[in-house]
This record gives C-alpha cells, structure tokens and sequence, in this order.
C-alpha cells in the first residue's frame, strides 16, 4: 500500500521557472537592425537571458528584460538605444 | 529638549541606545534587526555617539565581543535576529554565567528549519532558558523606553543579568510610529554611567567574573540561587519603572500590562505587537457585552507567576497565543509556561492558540475567532491552529513556454536588481559545469535572485557561516558512492559567506583539501541585508555601516586578500575572475572543474562581481566597471595552478584606478590622496604579481 507522504517537506526542484519581471523596467532596449552587426556580445551580457539569437540579429523577450541598459551601453556598433517607457 | 518623531521600531531602538551612552556596540547585520546596525553606525561616523562599533564577522563573535567587552566594564549594546541568534547561541548562554549586563536587542524572525523573513517567536524561544531577562514590547515608543530601562535594571547590583529586548520584525522594526524621544540630560539623571563592581582588569583588581570552575556550592545550587536574581529582578522591574514614569511620564504595567482584566470571563493571553490587534478585538466584544479581557505579558523572563496567578484567578477561560511550537509537545512555549503557572490555582479552562508564524498576520478577526472558541467552552480540544496559506501568485513562467526550456540550466525571471551581475556569472558556471551540480548556498543576493526556481539545477540553503561544509558532506558522499567523478559538490558564496561568517569552514575544507568547488561571488560587501561592510569592502568604499560622516570617511581599512590566504592553503587550483572577461572566466571555470571532478581537491574561484545598487553606478555600467577594474588593475586576473601563479590578463598599461573609482558613488567623497594611496596600493600589488608570475612555484607550495 503507498503510504501518504506528509506535506511537511519542502522539496526543491518542483517549481523550475522564473517570474515575469519586465513590467520592472522604466526604459526599453530598441535595436536598430539596420546597424547591427551580429557580433552577440548584447546576448552575452544580457544579466535577464532575455536575449536569444535569431538570423535577423538579437530577439529582446520583453517579458523579461528589466530594462538595465547594458546590452545598449556594451554594444560596439551602438545598435541598440533605450527609451523611456511610457505607461498608464 | 524632548522632541516627537515619526520612526521605526529600530530608529527607537538605535536612538535608545544613543541616549544611554552605550560604549562598546559589536553588531552583526541581519533582516530585520539591519538598520538598527546602520543606525549606530551613522551616529558614530557623525560625532554624535562616542562609542566602539565593532563589525564582527558573524554574531558568534559579537556576543563574545560584548561579553569581553561587558566584563571589563564597558555599558554594551548588541542586536540580532533569526539566524544571527541561532548562531549566537553558544555565548549568549555564557553571558549569565559572567553576570554581564549586555543589552541585547532581537528583532525576532523565524529561524530556519524552513527559512522565511517573516516574524515568528521560533529565533527567541530557544534561547530564554538561559539565564537572560527577557522582555517583549508591543510599541516603537515602548521599545525605546524599555531599553533605557533595561540597562538601569540589567546593570542594578541585585540583578546583574543579561537582558533581552524583543521587538516583532517588519511589524514594528521597520514601521513608522510617532516616538517622543526624551532628551539626554534626563537620561544621563536616569541612567548614570556604569560602574561595576568586578572587572576583568589587572590595574583595579585581581578579582573578577568567570565561569569556571563551578562554585564550591554546586551547580543544583549555583542554578537555585540564580533563580533567586530573577525574584530580585521582579522588584526592581517595578521600582525602576515607576522612577522612569515619574520622570518621562510614560509606563506599561511592569511585568504585566492588563486590558480590561478586572471583571472578564474569557482573556487572552498575548506578547508584542500582536497585542494591539488583540486589543481591537477585546473593544469590539465589549461593546456587545461579551466580557473579553487580556493579558499581555511584557517580561517573560522572570515569568511573571504571581501576577498570572493574580489576574486571571477570575477569569473563566483564558487563551493563550504563541508565534512558535515546541515541537513534539503539540503546543507553543509561552501555552507550556502559563499553563503550569496556573495549574492548581482555581479551575478553569486553557487553550492554546498558535498563529502567526514566518509573518503571517494574525489580524482582528482571528483574536474575535479565538474569543468565540472561548466562548464554546469546548473540553475535546485544547489546540487550535490559526493558519493563513500563502497566496499563490500566478505570473510564473514554466519551462515549456520558452524555448529549448526544458534543457535549460538557468532561465529569466529571477528576482535581482536590474544590472546585477549574478546570474551572468552562474550562466558562465553553468554553461562551463554543466548540469552535474549540486550547489551549496549560503545566504546571499544569489539566493533571492534565484530562489524563485531559475536554476534548473539542485541548489539548497546552507547556513551562513557553513557553505564549505555542506559542501563536504556532499562531496563525501558522492565519493563512497563513487559518483564523485560525475557530481561537482559546489559552493556558491558572497563575499560575507567566504571572507568573514563562512571563512573557518572554508579554510578547515581547503586545509583537508575536499574535492569541492568554491566559487565567491564578491560584491564586496553584504548587499542581501543592504549594503554592509564586509571583509571584501575595499579601502574608503562607503557602506552603511561605514558611512561618510565627520568623522569616518567610508572603510578605514584594507579588504583581505581571499586568493593569496587560500594559496596558503596549497590548494590545487586558484583562480580570479570578472564577468566583462567572458573566456578568461569560463576557462578557469573549466580547470575547476577538472580539478574537482578529477579529486584533486578543493578549487577556489573568487569573482569580481559589480554591483550597481550597493556601489552606486548606473545599471547599464555593470561591465563597464567589471572591465574597468581589470583595466586599471584593481581586479588582477590570475591563476595560481599547484602553486605556479600566472597573471592571465596583462594589460599593456594599467590605466589610472581614478577611472574606475569615479564611476561609482561609494568613492565619490575620497580625497586626491586617497586615490594616491590606492593608486599606490595597485601598483605594489600588479608589481607584486608579476614578481610572483616570475617564480616557478609560490614558495608556500613548498
Ligand atoms: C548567521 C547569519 N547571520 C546573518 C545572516 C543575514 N544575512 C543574510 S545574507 C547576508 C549578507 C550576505 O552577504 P554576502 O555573503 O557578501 O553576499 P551578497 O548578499 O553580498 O551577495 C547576511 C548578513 C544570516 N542569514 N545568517
Ligand atoms: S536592457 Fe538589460 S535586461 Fe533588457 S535586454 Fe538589455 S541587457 Fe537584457
Ligand atoms: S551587441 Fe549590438 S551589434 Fe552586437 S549583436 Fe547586440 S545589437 Fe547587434
């Protein structure tokens, strides 16, 4: 018979994810594509991992970017400006 | 003159000890008792209080400190929480025994076994066994209030203990209530400077406090009469509160304050803040006629028996909240005390009401929910849980919906400030190790950052002063089960958790050489409790507890040089690091690893870790300043491989360390000579590397 385990056991592993922390950000990374050169290095620095690599150049998940501004201060070619964001 | 300020629990308590002139104050930071550390500490970079701050690595050493401190003759403050108490333990226990009136406040926070920030009795309840006056305060204003008391009762020839101030976390440490602070010469009437009557000091006396050996008496009599301090204690309580209402005007009952007591049938009995929301509750019933009343206990140790036993004797039915369990009884601690208080006395009716616990609210209605169990006057049952679910919050992100989510090792979304350099460095980490890790995580930024469950690989809360040591215990057992070629047993620590609180099970670890990998992060100070000075802090960097003022300017010291003190270790693999410098990381990650995974013993990794919230520069120049150090030769990148030291980044001039000290706000009020002296101390150092780069072997490796 499978015994019932006690909820008094907090196990780790269960909840893999992370939480939606763009609406953090009071500014916004645009990139100019026309500038960029895919040298990646946006990707690299991004501390969110909310830059993926894609054949037009770098992909922003705005879900996720807090809006810190390195991936614009880093890049070489100044491919990517941050602009306020304007909400309600 | 007296004045009136809106202030939080720990402004009170900091101004308290302001007003009492407290000379020797070791304190170490911890949520939520932090600010009262900063507090001080501001005071003391101002000119306005004229004591020693010690900053202690750990709270082990602050209450040894403030025992030293206390015995010698010096009037000593000190304050904790949670965690920190736990792991004062040990002194906190041999404070009676040199009868050292330290004053020490908690403001209380569940201490782990399952972590939480929130307020609970679980870190005081362990420790009011031992010989300490233990009071609970419901209020700012009473906080400030009972600390000028406490020294006055603590240090009193009859008494001579060592007392405790509890004061709820978050509930009143950092809520802003109106506080009159009394002005000092009054105090100074009140509270004259203390004089004791043995000290530990050769030049006055050959006599003074120990404890050991025991006395000729015995220990079944040395503990009878350390009960009887506690009986004089009661009276002096009483005397010297109603000296301080005559003089300040304020008082609060003493042992016991009464709330509509005289002709209840059903009370409560409550500690702290708690009371207020309890109290609420007993008006509310009174205005329907129901005749509700409580007892709020404010000394819990001397447990107040004969007033217990006074102001309940009419009572019909009494209820007894506890924010903890003494596990195994099935019952809260304060339930267990007051309970044997009263059996024998006239018949009547106990419940035991536990609530509240890691924060949870115990609100208005709860208090009328446990008068209505009073009411029913029920006999099947004596417990009841008051329980309050964590609200599920919705906007977690799963690993299916991001692509390649499920191979993932780390995702976004965790929860560090903007421009943190964390989790770059773990996706370096990661990347480089792979998924065969198992990481041990003291307290740190890193731990809220990630707790949220970004990683995707087994990291667990180790205790602060012990991430080497978990460590270790993995590792071993990996290695009998002969898996210790496959599983990397890491540690993940800030700097506090390397070079100050964690720095003894690191070394013992590295001295036996376990196979285990260490990683600091160094931010260079403790930046989860908010910006404290640590080990790592670097000369003149402001921090809150080494603030600016007129008389301090930021830290007076130098930082410790972690990688040198580990090669002392002989260790086989040493390496420094920064995030601006991808490859040059992630390579010596990469040897770590063999190191490890090889059995080799213990890989030490120390990486810079730019921190725009703790030094004061714009998120966006996170690597900028990472690159910066390694540019101006602040932050040498070097390897020390089996003793052979080997600078990995030269380059060909080190710019002027005024580029990188400018950028960041904690530098922004040193002086021209100052940053000489800096530019001086790097310039020894990078000629020092290269000296050692030239040796084949560091000779400590002998
Ligand atoms: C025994 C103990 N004392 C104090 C604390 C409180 N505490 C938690 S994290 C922290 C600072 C961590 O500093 P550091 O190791 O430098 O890491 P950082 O937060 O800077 O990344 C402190 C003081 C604790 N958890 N345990
Ligand atoms: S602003 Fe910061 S978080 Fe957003 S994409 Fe750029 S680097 Fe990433
Ligand atoms: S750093 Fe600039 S140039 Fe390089 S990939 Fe990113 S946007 Fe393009």
């Amino acid at each position: 018979m499978a015994e019932k385990e006690s909820k008094a056991f907090v196990l780790g592993g269960l909840n893999v994810g992370g939480w939606y922390v763009g609406d953090w950000r009071t500014q916004k990374p645009i990139i100019d594509y026309g500038k960029c050169v895919k040298c990646w290095i946006c990707e690299n620095f991004c501390p969110e991992i909310a830059i993926t690599k894609s054949e037009n150049g770098p992909q922003i998940d705005l879900r996720f970017c807090k809006g810190c501004g390195i991936c614009a201060n880093e890049c070489p070619v100044k491919a990517i400006e941050m602009v306020e964001e304007f909400r309600r | 003159m007296s004045y009136y300020d809106v202030m939080t629990g720990n402004k009170a308590i900091a101004c308290g000890v302001k007003l009492a002139r407290v000379k020797v104050i070791p304190i170490y930071p911890i949520t939520p008792q932090t600010s009262i550390s900063e507090y001080l500490a501001e005071f003391i970079a101002n000119g306005e209080l004229d004591a020693e701050y010690v900053h202690t690595e750990g709270e082990h050493s602050a209450m040894a400190v403030a025992i030293g401190a206390s015995i010698s003759g010096s009037r000593v403050f000190t304050s904790t929480s949670s965690q920190g108490l736990a792991y004062m333990h040990e002194c906190v226990a041999q404070a009676p025994g040199f009868r050292a009136p330290i004053v020490m406040a908690v403001a209380n926070r569940r201490v782990g076994s399952i972590w939480s920030l929130g307020s609970d009795y679980t870190d005081v309840m362990p420790e009011t066994n031992l010989g300490w006056i233990v009071y609970f305060v419901e209020s700012n204003q009473e906080a400030l209030d009972t600390l000028i008391q406490l020294y006055r009762i603590a240090e009193d020839s009859r008494v001579l203990l060592p007392s405790m101030l509890n004061m709820d976390g978050f509930y009143l440490s950092f809520s802003y209530e109106r506080v009159n602070v009394p002005d000092q010469e009054t105090v100074d009437n009140f509270l004259p400077e203390y004089r004791p009557k043995y000290a530990v000091n050769p030049l006055i006396s050959k006599v003074y406090p120990n404890v050991f050996p025991p006395p000729p008496e015995g220990l079944t009599a040395y503990s009878r009469m350390y009960e009887e301090l506690f009986e004089q204690a009661k009276k002096v309580i009483y005397e010297i509160e109603n000296e301080f209402y005559n003089v300040f005007g304020r008082k609060y009952g003493g042992l016991v304050e009464c709330y509509q007591l005289d002709d209840a049938e059903y009370a409560l009995i409550t500690v702290g803040s708690m009371s207020t929301a309890a109290k609420r509750a007993v008006d509310r019933l009174r205005l329907e006629g129901f005749k509700a009343g409580l007892l709020r206990i404010r000394v819990y140790r001397p447990l107040p028996l004969n007033k217990l036993r006074k102001y309940l004797d009419n009572v019909k039915c009494i209820g007894i909240v506890d924010r903890s369990v003494n596990h195994g009884t099935n019952r809260g601690p304060i339930f267990c005390d007051t309970k044997a208080t009263l059996y024998g006395g006239s018949e009547k009716k106990i419940y035991n009401f536990i609530s509240g616990l890691g924060g949870e609210d115990i609100s208005i209605e709860d208090f009328l929910n446990m008068f209505k169990i009073l009411a029913k006057e029920d006999t099947s049952c004596e417990v009841y849980y008051f329980e309050h679910p964590i609200p599920k919050q919705d906007k977690r992100i799963t690993p299916s919906e991001i692509p390649d989510g499920e191979k993932r090792l780390i995702f976004s979304g965790g929860e560090g400030c903007p421009g943190c350099t964390i989790p770059i460095l773990m996706r370096y980490t990661l990347e480089t190790l792979g998924q065969n890790v198992v990481f041990s995580f003291p307290p740190h930024c890193a731990g809220i950052s990630f707790s949220c469950g970004v990683l995707n690989v087994p990291y667990y809360i180790a205790n602060f002063a012990a991430g080497a040591a978990y460590a270790t215990g993995t590792y071993r057992t990996y290695k009998i089960k002969k898996v210790a070629d496959k599983i990397i047993s890491a540690v993940w620590a800030g700097d506090g958790g390397t070079y100050d609180i964690g720095f003894q099970s690191l070394s013992a670890a590295a001295e036996r050489n376990e196979s285990i990998l260490f990683i600091c992060y160094d931010n260079e100070a403790y930046m989860n409790t908010g910006v404290q000075r640590s080990g790592a802090t670097p000369y003149g960097a402001y921090t809150t507890t080494t603030p600016v003022g007129k008389i301090w300017k930021g830290k007076g010291e130098r930082r410790k040089d972690m990688p040198l003190i580990m090669s002392m270790h002989r260790i086989p693999y040493i390496a420094t690091g920064a995030p601006s410098h991808t490859n040059d990381v992630k390579v010596k990650i990469g040897k770590a690893k063999d190191t490890v995974l090889n059995q080799r013993g213990l890989a030490y990794l120390h990486l810079l870790k730019p921190c725009p919230t703790g030094w004061f520069f714009e998120t966006s120049k996170s690597i900028e300043v990472s690159r910066l150090a390694v540019l101006t030769g602040m932050w040498p990148l070097y390897e020390i491989e089996y003793g052979k030291l080997r600078v990995t980044y030269k380059p060909s001039k080190l710019k002027p360390v005024k580029d990188y000290l400018s950028i960041q706000g904690r530098y922004k009020h040193l002086t021209d000579k100052e940053i000489d002296m800096i530019q001086n101390d790097v310039n020894k150092y990078w000629n020092m590397l290269l000296e050692l780069e030239k040796l084949e072997k560091l000779p400590w490796y002998l």
